[in-house]
């Protein structure tokens, strides 16, 4: 059902860029960037334990930003031909330019070159077929206080030619899996926290769904978490976070190193490029060539590896073309995500060991960290440590403490990491947390 | 009706809705004078779902012709019919409903580009005059416009049509140590910008207020972390609605296990507390969400969820009413052209009681006024928790020190039984998305609240 010719989509959708960029020229347009994009994604859904929906969808886009004496607008589209009123909607989007202040660090990228073709181009249904029968079986053969509220298993193809008048010609085809399992577990009247895992891959075959994403741990340990107590002290401890919450913990990082932080000035790292920011033990780089990312910056550049942390220490800022003609720091184009933080020499149980007291975190939920990195969240799906063992589950537990403070505070990094395909990540120890 | 979409074809199916979907989003970010966003977009699609032999099968497409929803509807119905490969499966007696109609706000002539840029700067300009010592100021416009027409096999046709605008501005400080305090202010209401008052001289008091509450935060103390008395201002409370028992009481997620499946009829809250997810009015006004009928066609009704303190139902959708042998409420609504209906909350609300907020304050020795929220999360077990970028201490039935950033959380169950007070007014909101696999606009309203619950600090 999703048999086309590749060759015939990427000639659609270079015609089609082709012809938005020769409009926008023709309306005035000084500089423009025109981008057409299709998504082709067929899931099988289930929900409640059972199969449930089958769901093919075809979604495309067309999005164009120019610029007119320094000022920039830009509009997306959902036909990738821009639809019948194209030249209309252009020549609406000259109006917004116009309309726009001026600021001389808008600019489009020039001379960037990238064609990248990855991944798995068809659907093979029956293997999403067997995914999702796999995932069924497993829950109700080993985790049978699972009810497994929504999960999928999908396959997606994004195609994507981008253009701009400064004669960038960037192009992808990637086609990548996924797997995703959300669920409580229940026993009579008593329920865990909800609980998901999910990921990204080239293929779905060859390793057991379970050993993937994380999905068989999670499974297995929300069960467990039927029985939870709150933690029945305020003190302070050392957490250990599982890849999930280390997830967040990377997110509020990139987020400071990223342009609304760095053009408002509220970024703790803008001055520290070559400092050390972390623990030694900590080292983040790009992995733009993981299932699902296509190597291309949404301002047209081709995305070089990146070394985020070395060590501990911050090696670079990522500000967007325009972020950095705005603040003067080098440009550091990067894709909307593909990162890994390298596994530690410490095995996983160890890392756990190391804790007196504390708690091993499966989930933090909370609201955003403010700009200085404070936090409080409660922690799900997460397990009481007390002299190195994992004790019972934890519920109304808080955590609160200082993310920046956090990321210098890690003492251990595990060997064993997660790879949901756009994030590999270990478990950290990091002390200094406090627990109520 | 003539844009109305085509009535699907019955054959195999029980079930079928046929749907035509346009979204159009508006957004502008202008951080310190400078506009780094100045963005719209338009998307479009038809869609089709069925419900055959006990398995759904949906499809959509980019494009509206004739052509495309011929073809998703094919792939619609072989996608139902691929689902048999899971083998036999009886098929429910999905809830029944119809509504024709078509429903849509009537505001005013939208704002130009030129005029949505000239409020922002406007607003920059005049946060920088009035507060020189600001470190930042960032002002955000957004609005989104929904338009549906949907037409299903039990002979509903409707379109809904949904604007919704905001503006946020949020101001940023640096505190004795050089780090950055922010606040944010927001406005948001039914229809486009045109609709929202984005006047100066409307804003000034409040941005006034926001820039004094920004200055006591910059000394702000961390709070202690545990079980206080906490007086939740009118803007907290309706997101302790829609995250404390919102998301519980709806249909899919008591499907999915979460404890209020089993609490139908019982006390779960104190009888201060009565709670409804309004359909499209309260009191004769008509809502900042109004749905009429849902996007599965089914005629939308309000869902009391508390009654003076006692669970009285959930909302559903076609399928959920079926599998709990409830009444639907009409609470099935899908985000974007490619979605397929989900349960979502629409203007969810506690209603307000009878004291003082002054009074609820000053009743109270030692605890927290918290004002306003970040983001919020819900849980199977009635876990909430919402985050708190402005409070204060209470002391002595007086307002203290402000507070850092924190996060408040309980048992939802635990939390509403504790409630001793509630408020005699009440604040509505619309600005913010309510995250369920597709994001969704919902509103939000209730009074001040007190109540018992857990703080994170130190």
């Amino acid at each position: 059902m999703s048999m086309h010719d590749p060759g015939d989509s990427a000639r659609r959708l270079r015609a089609s860029a082709e012809r938005a960029l020769e409009l926008m020229r023709a309306h005035g347009f000084e500089h423009a960037q025109a981008s057409a994009a299709r998504v082709v994604r067929h899931e099988l859904n289930f929900n409640f334990n059972e199969p449930s929906l089958m769901r093919s969808t075809d979604v495309e886009r067309l999005a164009l930003s120019g610029l007119v004496d320094g000022r920039k607008a830009s509009t997306e589209l959902g036909e990738v031909e821009g639809g019948a009123d194209l030249a209309e909607r252009i020549a609406a989007l000259h109006a917004d330019a116009r309309a726009a202040p001026q600021d001389a660090a808008h600019a489009v990228s020039a001379g960037e070159r990238a064609r990248i073709v990855q991944g798995p181009p068809e659907a093979d249904l029956r293997l999403l077929a067997d995914t999702v029968a796999e995932v069924l079986d497993v829950r109700a053969r080993e985790a049978p206080k699972m009810m497994l509220e929504e999960g999928l298993a999908a396959h997606a193809l994004l195609e994507a030619q981008t253009l701009t008048s400064g004669g960038s010609d960037l192009a992808c085809r990637v086609g990548w899996y996924e797997a995703s399992v959300m669920g409580t577990a229940r026993d009579g009247q008593r329920a865990s926290s909800f609980n998901h895992a999910g990921g990204r891959c080239h293929d779905l075959r060859g390793v057991p769904i379970v050993e993937r994403f994380g999905i068989g741990a999670m499974l297995h340990d929300t069960q467990r978490q039927v029985d939870a107590q709150p933690i029945g002290a305020s003190f302070t401890g050392d957490v250990v976070l599982m890849p999930q919450a280390v997830a967040d913990v990377v997110g509020w990082l990139l987020g400071q190193l990223s342009d609304p932080a760095l053009i408002a000035r509220t970024s703790l790292y803008r001055e520290r490029v070559g400092s050390p920011i972390g623990a030694p033990l900590l080292s983040l780089r790009s992995r733009f060539d993981a299932p699902g990312i296509a190597a291309i910056s949404a301002d047209a550049y081709a995305t070089a590896p990146v070394e985020v942390l070395s060590g501990g220490r911050l090696c670079t800022l990522l500000p967007s073309l325009y972020g950095s003609r705005k603040t003067g720091l080098p440009h550091v184009p990067t894709p909307g995500g593909g990162w890994e933080l390298d596994a530690g020499p410490t095995p996983r149980s160890e890392v756990i060991g190391g804790v007196p007291r504390g708690s091993l975190v499966g989930r933090l939920s909370m609201g955003h960290p403010a700009s200085n990195g404070d936090f409080s969240g409660v922690i799900k799906n997460s397990f009481a440590i007390e002299h190195g063992e994992i004790a019972g589950a934890l519920s109304e537990t808080m955590i609160s403490g200082n993310v920046a403070q956090m990321l210098k505070d890690v003492t251990a990094v595990s060997c064993e990491r997660i790879d949901t395909g756009t994030l590999c990540l270990p478990w950290l120890r990091i002390g200094g947390v406090h627990f109520s | 009706m003539s844009a109305i979409a085509t009535a699907p074809e019955t054959t195999r199916a029980t079930y079928a809705e046929s749907r035509r979907h346009e979204l159009r989003k508006t957004r502008l970010v202008m951080i310190d004078g400078s506009l780094s966003v100045n963005a719209s977009s338009v998307e479009g699609g038809a869609s089709e779902r069925v419900y055959a032999d006990g398995y759904w099968g949906f499809a959509s497409a980019p494009t509206t012709d004739d052509a495309s929803v011929a073809r998703v509807r094919r792939q619609a119905r072989e996608n139902a019919r691929a689902m048999a490969r899971f083998g036999a499966r009886a098929a429910l007696r999905l809830a029944g409903g119809t509504h024709r109609g078509e429903h849509a706000f009537a505001g005013r002539k939208p704002l130009t580009p030129a005029e949505c840029l000239e409020r922002m700067g406007s607003l920059n300009a005049w946060c920088r005059s009035r507060y020189p010592k600001l470190k930042s100021v960032q002002v955000m416009l957004q609005q989104e416009h929904h338009r549906k027409w949907l037409a299903t096999t039990d002979g509903s046709e409707v379109l809904n049509s949904i604007q919704r605008a905001a503006c946020y501005v949020t101001l940023v400080a640096e505190n004795d140590a050089g780090a950055p305090v922010e606040l944010l202010e927001r406005v948001s209401g039914k229809g486009s910008l045109a609709d929202l008052d984005l006047s100066i001289e409307s804003l000034a008091p409040r941005l006034d207020r926001t820039h004094e509450h920004l200055q006591a935060k910059r000394h702000a103390v961390p709070a202690r972390g545990g079980r206080h008395t906490l007086v939740m201002g009118p803007n907290l409370a309706g997101i302790l609605a829609h995250e404390a028992m919102g998301h519980p009481c709806e249909g899919d997620i008591v499907l999915g296990g979460a404890v209020t499946g089993d609490l139908l009829g019982t006390r779960i809250a104190s009888d201060l507390v009565t709670m409804i997810d309004y359909a499209h009015h309260r009191d004769g006004e008509e809502l900042m969400i109004p749905v009429y009928a849902d996007d599965e066609g089914m005629p939308a009704r309000d869902a009391v969820l508390i009654e003076h303190g006692i669970l009285k139902e959930f909302m559903q959708s076609r399928e959920t009413a079926a599998r709990l042998g409830m009444a639907p409420t009409g609470s099935a609504r899908a985000y974007a052209p490619g979605d397929e209906p989900l349960v979502r909350m629409r203007n969810t609300a506690i209603l307000p009681g009878t004291s003082r907020l002054d009074d609820m304050i000053a009743g109270v020795d030692d605890g927290y006024l918290l004002l306003d929220t970040s983001n919020g999360q819900a849980d199977s077990t009635t876990e909430f928790m919402f985050g708190i970028n402005l409070g204060y201490e209470i002391k002595g039935g007086k307002r203290g020190r402000a507070i850092r950033d924190t996060t408040v959380s309980g048992s939802a169950i635990k939390v509403l039984q504790s409630v001793d007070a509630v408020s005699d007014d009440m604040v509505w909101s619309c600005s913010g998305y309510c995250g369920k696999k597709q994001p969704m606009v919902v509103s939000m309203g209730g009074p001040a609240i007190r109540a018992h619950a857990h703080l994170g600090g130190e």
